[in-house]
């Protein structure tokens, strides 16, 4: 963040960028300034916002975890103004960046636990953040399970990791869509099923979870119905941001800022929000 | 602080004399309207009445540029392009001549957005401090008024750094912060019999106390706010007029929201902060098409919260008499006087208070049966 002014991005350089899905693409930045970028420290679940000058910029996770510093990753599905700009960018192209913005994932209140990841769709994308640091942690969490589901297989995003995931044998990964076509090897039906086919046990465990609104309300259930309690169930909120410093005043949740108190809230948190979201 | 006078003949005379160092905002009439506009010398101020807009566009303009930018392109590969940054110019040295004690404490609640809340906004502080406020004391509440249920009043020096008291066809100018005082310290004293005439005017000046009915008791409006939020049959009838046009966020003194947005001309732009406003359902629209205010309802509720319950719980160090509690609400009026279809923020209050003592009743009853 620069120093003297919150709103003033850094300018970064796209080093990178691949198509996860139809509509979502990844890029990896650094920012220009070397210096900064060794300086650049945030927590898994933060974000940023990214500029492209003459359009504007919207927020995003960064995707990349803390302990692989060589880049900065945001995975953008092509949904506004904006995003349709990135899509069209290349390598070697300017973006700005402010950030890191907002709180993070309480990882340290998770160390000794098992973990539960649940996603739907691009939100994946700030459970990879956490994933990867617990993979590079891996000694300090229990059992690590990811639930994944999206419309087709065609629609997961970071499909070469969710292979290598699910093949390194310290972690379980179970995938699941809504049509699958020709070869589709995993599960077919919505994430929350999979929750209760599983049987998820509790017990010492934490659940996190983002995905499309639907998805999150028939997720919460399962796991209420599983037996977790709010204050072990983690997600995190999409909402419309602007400044991402608690002051254009769009993302507030009564008195609370998603881009500053946010975006990862426990469920035991939310419920003491006025139900806005 | 020593009072001085001014003439109401030598008013323009004054402004003209501040506009050699400052640039002068001053109200003028336009049409129906009292506006803000930059000093000039064939300019006549208006100040006998509040005016249209508020001040806060002294401090937080509608638009202003965040940064600029510029592309360039690379002569050896012209694919590839880079982007310089410049910052903004900073404000220059503003007085905005005319605001009522409502504006003025308006200035104090956009301090605690822009300078306490967490990150201090840079632009906002240098406007704060390139900008004295010369505000005039009101005489008499107008029908929209309701200062005093705010903490305000008709001669609040909270925000101003000079305060004109209109007295016969002049104004006893009283310096309220060092700055102020420097500002008027070669106008002619006022004199004893000058500011005694003032005192009896102040005297016989219908004061909101003589009104105390008018005054609503407001210490459990934040709690009630929050009973009776989920009750959305409540806040649809309450927005069934409304238009979301967003008047009434334009013209508040508290209501700081904005937008950002890029203007591109060719290779070269800027980053432009402008006035957004809750009563727009864009404003929190997403990108996947969830609106978690997609209702005028939800929007209405977003406003009336915002000020009478998110903002004092923020805030909840901030003890303001009469309520206690300190809102982000000044009480100007504005909001009810141009609105365009009546919706009267006042009576959305007490309506809140009336529904939240009923839930609360009918909850007592409901538990008195059960123990039955």
């Amino acid at each position: 963040m620069n120093a003297n002014n919150p709103y003033i991005p850094e300018l970064a350089t796209i080093i990178e960028t691949f198509d996860e899905t139809p509509d979502v693409k990844t890029f990896r930045v650094v920012l220009q300034d070397p210096a900064k970028m060794a300086a650049f420290r945030f927590e898994p679940g933060q974000v940023a916002q990214l500029s492209v000058f003459g359009t504007g910029e919207s927020t995003f996770v960064i995707c990349s975890p803390p302990t692989r510093m060589d880049y900065l990753q945001f995975s953008v599905m092509r949904v506004g103004e904006l995003t349709h700009r990135l899509h069209t960018l290349k390598e070697g192209d300017p973006v700005g960046l402010r950030g890191p913005l907002g709180n993070h994932f309480p990882y340290q209140d998770m160390r000794g636990k098992d973990i539960v990841f649940v996603g739907g769709g691009l939100g994946l994308a700030p459970l990879r953040t956490l994933l990867l640091f617990m993979l590079d942690n891996r000694a300090d969490y229990g059992a690590i399970t990811l639930i994944y589901g999206g419309r087709t297989p065609e629609h997961l995003c970071f499909k070469d990791e969710l292979k290598e995931w699910a093949n390194r044998g310290d972690m379980r990964v179970e995938l699941t869509v809504d049509n699958p076509n020709e070869g589709w090897q995993g599960r077919t039906g919505v994430v929350p099923a999979v929750l209760t086919d599983l049987g998820v046990r509790p017990d010492n465990a934490v659940a996190v979870t983002c995905g499309p609104p639907i998805m999150i309300r028939f997720t919460l259930e399962a796991l209420g119905k599983l037996g977790f309690k709010d204050e072990q169930i983690v997600t995190t909120l999409e909402r419309r941001m602007k400044c991402g410093i608690g002051l254009c005043g769009r993302c507030n949740i009564g008195e609370k800022f998603v881009c500053v108190d946010g975006p990862v809230f426990t469920q035991a948190q939310l419920a003491g929000l006025p139900q806005e979201f | 602080m020593v009072a001085r006078h001014i003439k109401e003949t030598e008013l323009a005379a004054v402004a003209a004399a501040w506009a050699r160092s400052y640039r002068v905002l001053a109200p003028v009439r336009e049409g129906a309207a009292i506006v803000y506009r930059v000093f000039s010398e064939d300019m006549h101020p208006f100040l006998g009445r509040p005016p249209t807009s508020s001040a806060k566009e002294a401090l937080l303009p509608q638009t202003e540029n965040l940064f600029t930018y510029k592309y360039r392109k690379d002569q050896a590969d012209l694919t590839r392009t880079e982007v310089f940054l410049s910052e903004a110019l900073p404000p220059e040295p503003t007085l905005i001549l005319g605001p009522r004690p409502c504006d003025a404490r308006g200035r104090h609640l956009l301090d605690r957005v822009f300078l306490e809340r967490g990150v201090v906004d840079p632009q906002y502080k240098a406007h704060r401090a390139a900008t004295l406020f010369v505000s005039v004391a009101c005489t008499s509440l107008q029908n929209t008024c309701f200062c005093h249920w705010t903490g305000g009043g008709m001669d609040d020096e909270t925000g101003s750094d000079v305060l004109l008291h209109p007295l016969n066809g002049g104004f006893v100018a009283k310096a309220v912060t060092p700055a102020g005082e420097k500002l008027i310290a070669e106008l002619p004293e006022a004199t004893a019999q000058t500011l005694a005439s003032l005192d009896e005017r102040k005297a016989a000046a219908q004061t909101p106390d003589q009104a105390p009915e008018q005054t609503p008791d407001l210490k459990d409006i934040a709690g009630s706010f929050l009973a009776v939020f989920a009750d959305l049959d409540f806040w649809t009838d309450q927005s069934a007029r409304c238009l979301s046009c967003g008047v009434c966020t334009y013209l508040c003194p508290t209501c700081s929201c904005f937008n950002i947005t890029d203007e591109n001309q060719g290779m070269s732009g800027r980053r432009l902060r402008t006035w957004d406003t809750c009563m727009s359902a864009l404003y929190t629209l997403e990108g996947s098409g969830h609106n978690p205010r997609g209702s005028r309802a939800h929007r209405l509720r977003n406003r009336v919260g915002h000020k009478f319950c998110y903002h004092p719980r923020e805030f909840s160090e901030a003890a303001t008499e009469p309520s206690g509690l300190e809102f982000s609400c000044t009480g100007c009026g504005r909001c009810i006087k141009s609105c365009p279809v009546a919706v009267d923020i006042r009576q959305i209050v007490l309506d809140v208070l009336d529904k939240a003592r009923e839930k609360a009743a009918e909850t007592a009853g409901a538990k008195g049966e059960e123990a039955k």
